[in-house]
């Protein structure tokens, strides 16, 4: 009887619940017979921020919530509490009142999904929901209409930073038909240039300047592929679902461009064109020739990486395609960890100039779209919370001074320093061991915060990158990083700008797990290219007419 | 005295299933309107959706039946072992793997199977000069499942042979003895004594697990790939995918699977119930 009972008052408080839940939470009709949660959310902001401000256009951010991925290098495990310290002493002069800074960081490769779940369920001012946050460009086009983002149009036009400005056209080419503006650049997209190892050139008896046309290329992926050493590594065939896709494997994409893109004005889908069946013929040829090592398929950037440079080079291989600049620094550095090529030092790596069939038709290496800031919208039709975050986090990011040297080199004695002193790398191994000395006065990178045998590189902005340079004169004479940026600036071309619809947006990750798939079995050897691309077609064909169609009507 | 259990069965288990109305909405960024059945309609109508469902329950009956079945097997052998010590050994080895976690053993037997130059199998097997060229276990339509199945049976069946270890030391001495008076040989006892002592116990341990089959999730999650999608993509990853993969997910959509899901789990709980009442003359809830 008991039992029974206690059936019935649970029964009864569960159906009670989902009463009161649902009369609670159900969505109150607006006049565009929409109904949205977010009427609630906007009423309870502005409640809030009625209550925090004095009248309209005085708005006092006194706490900034911003959500970031790994780009920042400051994490926690890196001196992130200095980092946020310094900020909020700088920023709260600058803006004349105490602000303080929060950062959510979460893992970088569930940064996309961790960014969803924040900008659904929460809401301004919960302590979680991000004021500003960092986005990838491929994901800011996806939220672009959303109606989440604060158009910052009139705020970039503005900004004090316009007059340092060295590369307008990055935001400028943000903008929408309309010369809205919802995100904000700090820097170029930077890209991807393909990396040689020296020691297995010399050992194949080749040199780079040889390499001219994908034949040579090809040919010398095969002179090192031997003994279980294969000539090139990558993370996926094809990462077709990042923009711009073909910046780990550009020799054998060439002229293809897996995904939707405008052509001669029109929208179109890559993915359906010759190039892209020539592209896959190509991939397929290379793996069955065992020239893409094996493990490419199932690699995230991280193995890959780490196997090519791995101190076991007899599993490794001779060439792989990764980020230009900093990365060519920090790429020979962790050879040097491993052991590996010793005796070359800062010339470990050479730099493959752009291939015959790359700037036949591209033009050069892809610099891919800038990621982004963005600022969020509580929707209340008052722009000054979004002003007041603009101001406190973009106006000063790129200040040219104290803040800048912040995001771009991070905490002043913590990760940089101009005082005298004198430091040594790896001081118990003679081989490695360096010693590094500087003058009073002198600005220089300190040791990293959790590896002690390293320098510190960057924070956020690469200062080689940003769109309005630094004024205070800090310059990180890395020999080898602004070679690497010389000649990524010299040997690329701007990616295609990425489409903006709903349709794609709603099917996007279906669309880009179907063709990671036809392009894995086409690669395995499974199937042609020809016949992935029909069955792509039969399925997806309908769909990417109505995307084409909405795009094209834009 | 019971108000603190009720309180705390409310609030732990009843107040997060209030969720479940968002299978009736379209919940995405800045909006949530109802929608009726327009998800279980779309669900119904998506091809992936059922090639999801029908892999969940061939993956999990499968190897179901294959891992209990070699659990009753080990058991077996475990308990017709002589030497202690021995027995005990064995026992604390096939136990281990249990306790590592599917990310640990999916790493390892990828490495193991791999088609590189690192992959212990296909080098050994190209050393004995079985095959020429390199076997793809982890991405083959036709090896995946196999593999699927034998990882489990590695995995798992040290943790299964507990129950029926138990079982095996309960069965009355006196029934050997009697076999041994009638000349029973060694096999004759263990198919004419211990296994129909176990059965009870086998039908027991599979209706338990049946009112399981669909919560499968971390074994297939950490060991898919893209290429065998057609033959590994069960209901818990065709939602992840669906919520996480997605830039801007309709979670509303992810509900409403998720809910059909638990309606099927639900039914063959219940189902399981009325099977256990049959067998064993009570049910399991």
């Amino acid at each position: 009887m008991k039992k029974k009972v206690l059936s019935l008052i649970l029964s009864t408080a569960m159906v009670a619940s989902l009463a009161a839940c649902g009369s609670e939470s159900a969505p109150a009709a607006t006049d565009g017979g929409q109904s949205t949660d977010t009427a609630a959310q906007t009423t309870d902001a502005t409640a809030t921020e009625s209550a925090d401000t004095a009248e309209a256009g005085s708005y006092e951010l006194t706490d900034l919530y911003i959500t970031v991925d790994g780009t920042l290098t400051a994490n926690v495990d890196n001196g992130q509490d200095a980092f946020i310290e310094q900020w909020e002493a700088a920023v709260s002069e600058k803006i004349g009142h105490d602000i303080k800074l929060h950062i959510n960081q979460p893992e970088h490769s569930g940064y996309k999904d961790n960014v969803a779940q924040l900008l659904t369920t929460g809401q301004p001012g919960d302590g979680q929901y991000p004021d500003a946050l960092i986005m990838s460009a491929t994901m800011f086009k996806q939220y672009q209409n959303t109606g989440i983002l604060w158009n910052m149009a009139d705020a970039y036009a503005n900004a004090e930073f316009q007059s340092r400005i060295t590369l307008p056209s990055i935001n400028e080419n943000m903008k929408t038909a309309n010369g809205e503006l919802y995100a904000f650049a700090p820097t170029y997209g930077n890209g991807c240039v393909t990396y040689i190892k020296q020691s297995w050139l010399d050992a194949a008896g080749l040199k780079v300047d040889d390499i001219k046309t994908f034949d040579d290329y090809y040919n010398m992926l095969k002179a090192f592929t031997k003994d279980g050493q294969t000539g090139v590594i990558a993370a996926g065939f094809g990462k077709l679902d990042e923009a711009p896709y073909i910046n780990y494997m550009p020799e054998f994409w060439q002229g293809a461009y897996p995904a939707i893109y405008q052509k001669d004005g029109q929208w179109v889908d890559g993915f359906q064109e010759q190039a892209t069946i020539d592209a896959l013929t190509r991939l397929a040829q290379g793996y069955a020739d065992g020239v893409i090592d094996k493990d490419t398929e199932e690699a995230s950037t991280k193995t890959a990486r780490e196997k090519w440079f791995s101190n076991d080079q007899t599993t490794s291989e001779g060439v792989f395609t990764y980020w230009a600049g900093t990365w060519l620094r920090t790429l020979t550095d962790n050879l040097d960890k491993n052991d590996v090529d010793a005796d070359l030092g800062d010339d470990r790596l050479v730099q493959l100039p752009p291939i015959k069939e790359i700037t036949d038709t591209w033009g050069g290496y892809i610099n891919r779209e800038a990621p982004v800031w963005v600022i969020t919208d509580d929707g209340d039709g008052d722009n000054s919370r979004e002003q007041a975050i603009f101001d406190a986090l973009i106006e000063t990011m790129l200040d040219g001074d104290k803040v800048q040297t912040l995001w771009t080199y991070g905490a002043e004695d913590v990760h940089w320093s101009t005082h005298a002193e004198s430091f040594t790398t790896n001081p118990d191994d003679p081989d490695k061991k360096k010693d590094y000395e500087y003058a009073e006065g002198e600005f220089h990178l300190k040791q990293s915060p959790n590896d002690p045998n390293s320098v510190w590189k960057k924070n956020h902005l690469d200062p080689v990158l940003v769109i309005a340079p630094l004024t205070n004169g800090f310059v990180d004479n890395d020999e080898l990083v602004q070679a690497g940026n010389k000649f990524f600036t010299e040997n690329c071309v701007d990616a295609p700008q990425s489409p903006s619809s709903e349709i794609l947006t709603e099917v996007e990750a279906d669309l880009a797990t179907d063709k990671t798939t036809l392009m894995n079995e086409v690669v395995a050897g499974k199937k042609s290219a020809e016949d992935a691309i029909a069955e792509y077609q039969a399925k997806w064909g309908d769909t990417i007419t109505e995307i084409l169609d909405e795009l094209n009507a834009q | 005295m019971f108000l603190p259990v009720v309180i705390y069965v409310l609030i732990i288990y009843y107040w997060p299933m209030l969720g479940v109305r968002y299978a009736f909405y379209d919940y995405t960024l800045k909006k949530m309107e109802p929608v009726g059945l327009k998800h279980f309609e779309k669900m119904f109508a998506d091809a992936d959706f059922w090639k999801a469902f029908f892999n969940t329950l061939q993956l999990s009956i499968i190897k179901l039946l294959i891992t209990t079945g070699t659990a009753v097997i080990v058991s077996v052998f475990i308990n017709e072992m002589a030497n202690l010590f021995a027995k005990k050994v064995l026992q604390t080895v096939i136990y281990l793997p249990h306790f590592m976690s599917w990310t640990v053993t999916a790493a390892i037997f990828t490495l193991f199977l791999s088609t590189s130059s690192t992959g212990f199998v296909n080098e050994t097997l190209k050393s004995w000069g079985l095959i020429k060229e390199s076997i793809d276990f982890m991405h083959e339509l036709t090896l995946w499942r196999p593999v699927y199945y034998l990882v489990n049976i590695w995995k798992e069946t040290g943790w299964g042979t507990v129950i029926f270890l138990a079982t095996l030391a309960g069965i009355n001495p006196e029934l050997y003895e009697a076999a041994d008076i009638d000349g029973a040989t060694r096999l004759q006892k263990i198919w004419y004594v211990t296994v129909p002592e176990l059965l009870n116990t086998i039908i027991i341990v599979l209706i338990l697990n049946l009112a399981k089959v669909l919560n499968l999730f971390e074994s297939v999650f950490v060991m898919y790939n893209n290429r065998v999608f057609a033959v590994s993509d069960v209901i818990s990853t065709y939602i992840y995918r669906k919520t996480f993969m997605t830039a801007i997910p309709n979670y509303g959509y992810t509900t409403a699977v998720g809910l059909f899901k638990s309606l099927v789990g639900c039914a063959l709980v219940l189902i399981c119930n009325w099977a256990s009442k049959k067998v064993r003359g009570r049910g399991i809830i």
